[in-house]
């Protein structure tokens, strides 16, 4: 689930790791009541600082996707299928957002973009 | 804010030629601060000042709130130090080695010893002269661990090492660092290593410390800007400009490195009747190799 955390990426890794775990509770990978990993073994596992791993945690508990209990660890919360489907929502702008920014970046139009991405769909659907 | 490390004013010289200072480093209590710099730039001289181990010309340091080299004693029990080279005994086996260090110190961990023996599968009646330069890499690392210390000092401690070792030696680390919320002081050349465990970066050049921040502000801060039509007269921008170079694409065309960046500050250049094409995020290593260019580069030129 964390395997294209980049710590070379522009956005803080806190955030890339929270983004993640949204979008895994946006998608039913992880259910209510779900255990995330332990702040010591996520650390480890991604070599990363463990307060970046609690920094991620407490952005997901403000938000109330997670509930860290004292002691114990963090579990999902249940998260209603309005938020759920406002995540992936979300998720889906921010792609295409940085689909856009890349294409000007190459000077290719938003139209060609989009009739690309038409074709690359229909092309799957087949 | 408490720091484990800080020297005020410290200054070195060997020979002629080499100057270090003056130098005041502040590594905050339970920080993972990565200690950068090219080759020669002093990160090793000043680790061994702070640890007591050269003396200073003038200034202070102080080290877990000891004065350093006064009472190097009291704080070498509480810190853990892999130094640059090995400083093993060849002839002692691992476990003589562990036994030995141990006596040393009062926290030792007999059972973490134990453990990290297994995890970096090494062997206890392995001669240390035998052992591969991973399997050094990864006893110094151990040693250091096992006195449980309250900040530990690793000079490049994974350079060198192949990937499958350096990634145990670091997962080792950050397990010790979440358990114990112990402060690390880092040097190393692997930029991108730094760049995942790192909270606060300090960067030396040429025996002086040209910037010390928290990470994110280093990563955020440095920006390459792609800007077309600028005036040769640029007034006063809102940021720090640290070099203006042609662009190797349209005439007129040409990038900006700027410091402490912000999205609000594209209206200077309208203001000024240039165009914005592009803001480029670098990376650690990019922001680090900028930094340095740009500090030893007159500005403009």
């Amino acid at each position: 689930m964390f395997d294209e955390i980049d710590p070379r990426n522009p956005i803080p890794l806190y955030d890339q790791i929270a983004a993640r775990i949204r979008l895994a509770v946006a998608s039913g990978d992880l259910a209510e009541g779900d255990a995330l990993p332990s702040v010591r073994q996520l650390a480890a596992r991604l070599r990363i600082n463990p307060a970046t791993v609690v920094q991620a945690y407490r952005a997901l508990e403000r938000e109330g996707f997670v509930e860290m209990r004292q002691g114990s660890g963090t579990y999902v919360r249940s998260v209603s299928t309005d938020r759920r489907r406002q995540t992936r929502e979300d998720q889906a702008a921010r792609l295409a957002r940085d689909l856009l920014t890349e294409a000007a970046r190459l000077g290719i139009a938003g139209t060609e973009v989009a009739r690309a991405l038409q074709r690359e769909m229909g092309a799957r659907a087949q | 804010m408490s720091y484990a490390i800080e020297t005020q004013e410290l200054q070195y010289r060997a020979g002629r030629t080499f100057e270090l200072g003056p130098l005041n480093l502040h590594v905050p209590a339970g920080a993972i601060y990565g200690f950068l710099g090219p080759n020669g730039s002093g990160k090793t001289t000043t680790i061994r000042l702070c640890l007591g181990l050269l003396r200073a010309e003038r200034g202070g340091v102080r080290v877990l709130g000891h004065d350093v080299p006064s009472q190097a004693p009291a704080m070498f029990a509480r810190v853990g130090y892999v130094p640059e080279r090995s400083h093993l005994y060849p002839n002692l086996t691992v476990r003589e080695a562990l036994a030995l260090h141990g006596a040393f110190h009062r926290r030792w961990d007999h059972q973490a010893a134990a453990e990290l023996l297994g995890t970096f599968q090494l062997q206890g009646d392995t001669r240390i002269g035998r052992l591969s330069k991973g399997e050094n890499g990864k006893l110094l690392m151990l040693l250091a661990l096992a006195q449980r210390p309250d900040l530990l000092v690793l000079d490049e401690p994974t350079d060198g090492l192949d990937p499958v070792v350096r990634r145990d030696v670091l997962m080792a680390l950050i397990d010790f660092v979440s358990e114990s919320g112990a402060t690390v002081f880092i040097s190393s050349h692997l930029v991108h290593e730094l760049e995942r465990i790192c909270d606060w970066v300090g960067v030396m050049d040429r025996g002086r410390l040209v910037a010390e921040v928290p990470m994110h502000s280093f990563k955020n801060g440095i920006k390459r800007l792609r800007v077309r039509n600028a005036p040769a007269q640029a007034g006063d921008p809102p940021f720090v400009l640290l070099a203006r170079e042609r662009g190797d694409g349209a005439s007129g065309t040409e990038v900006w490195v700027v410091r402490g960046w912000q999205a609000t500050m594209r209206q200077y250049f309208e203001g000024i009747g240039a165009v914005l094409q592009d803001v480029v995020d670098l990376d650690l290593e990019e922001g680090f190799v900028e930094l340095l260019r740009t500090a030893r580069v007159p500005r403009g030129s």
